[in-house]
């Protein structure tokens, strides 16, 4: 009993700064979307927000966004790893280059090389899409490809290891095919780090806006930076709308990590 | 064997070539269309952006409270991560659930409700939101990261301390933090990097006293050589980070 009580005063710092200030910031946003200019309650900014003629197509680009850097990082991600599986530390280390560089700088390299007379366009004469400022996003789901693929990479590398192999090695031996070992033995081992790095990668791109700033469309906006533009074109107004959309992205975030996580406990037990 | 080669080498350069470019634009005072090469190169880009003191403010500020953030969350995420890390809780799902929330929830979002209690307190002003704000974000990684070094092994090294009568602090200084060195440089130095790399939340919360990335950001349409000079200064700790995680692979384990 008093183990149990020490244990729980140790966890105490980090909790309650964590209670605080992080959960003190989600009530202080929900907070704002919920009071209306005189102090009351009010549902003014939601209504606000759901009447925007910009809103439904900010919030289905930021779906679309989601979805496409998402999945295409995965796909990606796996493939480097399948392609650096047994290779030494210096390639992987060259693919863990663009994990620690943020993410507003690999954006600024973009506009360097896919911007119009940017370098791709020196070299190639000219794209054949445009890329920067696209109304599709491909510019944005490119910076994320090219960030988020290497760290799903790493993820699932790790979540290989050597244990991994020799139980591939077994099954191998127990005559199984090459399918077959990757759907019994390879993909139940690294579906969780996959799943796991997918779920933060949906939810940055959901909801960060420096790479839609700089190589997005000015429409459609993503719902973070409709929510940003919202405190520009009103000072007052705005906060509570910009609230109302960051609380609906928090909450598109969290229901499709909750989704995820079901999903992948369901086929752990099927 | 040959082919995977080639295509390993084709991903690796297409890693580094974007960065290698942000160099040399950064020292390319002209570097005009259709030249692949600068025309003329100097550092007209860091005279631009360093032309006032507003960049070397920002780099304070973001150096700053980077540096204070990292200590107080590692300090703070300390005993919780040995708790975590040692499997003494018997339902640890509400504890893990708490530390997922802030990576779910949008970094300006978490600016923008904490600058609405800051504005209620009168904590605006002085330098403490931006920590504030910044240390609710690195919390997380500090905890999740330091977890992993506890276990079994160093609490047996610590049993055999303290069997052998060396006193709790003596522990820690000869045998907990040596055993946990390099997860607490990880730690360490992933937290420093997302506290660097914010700008939503600092955008939110201290408008007013920008850091690095809040400052880069507008230089990238009005003058790509002095963005892509900050961006050399920005790019620092990513590559200081690299070279730990390098390393720290090629270590023997």
């Amino acid at each position: 009993m008093r183990r149990r009580a020490r244990d729980l005063a140790l966890l105490a710092p980090a909790c309650v700064v964590l209670l605080a200030l992080f959960g003190g910031a989600v009530a202080g946003m929900v907070r704002s979307s919920l009071v209306g200019l005189t102090g009351g309650p009010s549902l003014n900014a939601w209504r606000a927000l759901f009447t925007d003629p910009g809103f439904a197509d900010a919030a289905r680009f930021t779906v679309q966004v989601t979805v496409l850097s998402t999945v295409l990082a995965a796909l990606v991600g796996l493939a480097l790893a399948a392609l650096l599986r047994s290779r030494g530390a210096l390639p992987r280390a060259v693919l863990a280059l663009p994990v620690p560089v943020p993410h507003l700088l690999v954006a600024t390299s973009a506009v360097l090389w896919l911007g119009p007379g940017g370098l791709a366009d020196r070299l190639l004469g000219a794209l054949p899409l445009e890329l920067i400022r696209d109304r599709g996003g491909l510019g944005i789901v490119l910076v994320y490809v090219y960030k988020e693929a290497p760290f799903l990479a790493l993820l699932v590398l790790a979540g290989c290891g050597r244990s991994l192999q020799a139980r591939e090695e077994v099954a191998a031996v127990l005559g199984t095919t090459p399918w077959q070992r990757l759907r019994w033995v390879t993909w139940p081992a690294i579906r969780g780090p996959l799943l796991v790095g997918s779920i933060i990668v949906a939810a940055y791109v959901a909801g960060a806006f420096e790479v839609p700033l700089l190589v997005g469309p000015n429409a459609p906006p993503t719902l973070a930076t409709f929510a940003f533009e919202a405190t520009k074109r009103d000072v007052i107004a705005g906060q509570g709308t910009a609230a109302a959309a960051l609380t609906l992205i928090s909450l598109f975030s969290i229901a499709v990590a909750s989704l995820a996580v079901r999903f992948a406990r369901d086929a752990e037990g099927a | 064997m040959r082919r995977p080669s080639v295509v390993v080498g084709a991903a690796g350069l297409l890693l580094v070539l974007p960065l290698a470019a942000l160099t040399a634009r950064a020292f390319a005072d002209v570097w005009r269309a259709p030249a692949l090469l600068p025309q003329r190169w100097g550092l007209r880009g860091f005279d631009a952006a360093f032309a006032g003191d507003l960049a070397g403010s920002a780099l304070l500020a973001s150096l700053g409270v980077g540096v204070t953030a990292t200590l107080l969350a590692l300090a703070i995420a300390w005993p919780a991560a040995r708790v975590l890390g040692e499997r003494r809780l018997r339902h640890p799902a509400a504890v893990f659930l708490l530390l997922a929330m802030p990576l779910l929830v949008p970094p300006y979002a978490v600016g923008v409700g904490l600058t609405e209690w800051f504005l209620r307190l009168g904590l605006t002003g002085h330098g403490a939101e931006l920590l504030l704000a910044h240390l609710a974000v690195v919390l997380p990684y500090s905890v999740l990261l330091l977890l992993s070094g506890f276990g079994p092994e160093v609490r047996w090294l610590e049993e055999m301390g303290r069997a052998a009568g060396l006193s709790s602090a003596d522990r820690l200084r000869w045998i907990t933090v040596p055993a946990l060195r390099p997860t607490l440089a990880a730690a360490a130095l992933v937290s420093f990097l997302v506290s660097w790399s914010q700008y939503g939340t600092s955008l939110a919360v201290a408008p007013a006293q920008p850091t690095l990335p809040v400052l880069l950001l507008p230089f990238v349409g009005a003058d790509p050589q002095a963005a892509a000079a900050l961006s050399l200064l920005f790019l620092a700790p990513a590559l200081l980070a690299l070279l730990a995680a390098v390393r720290a692979m090629k270590a023997p384990a």
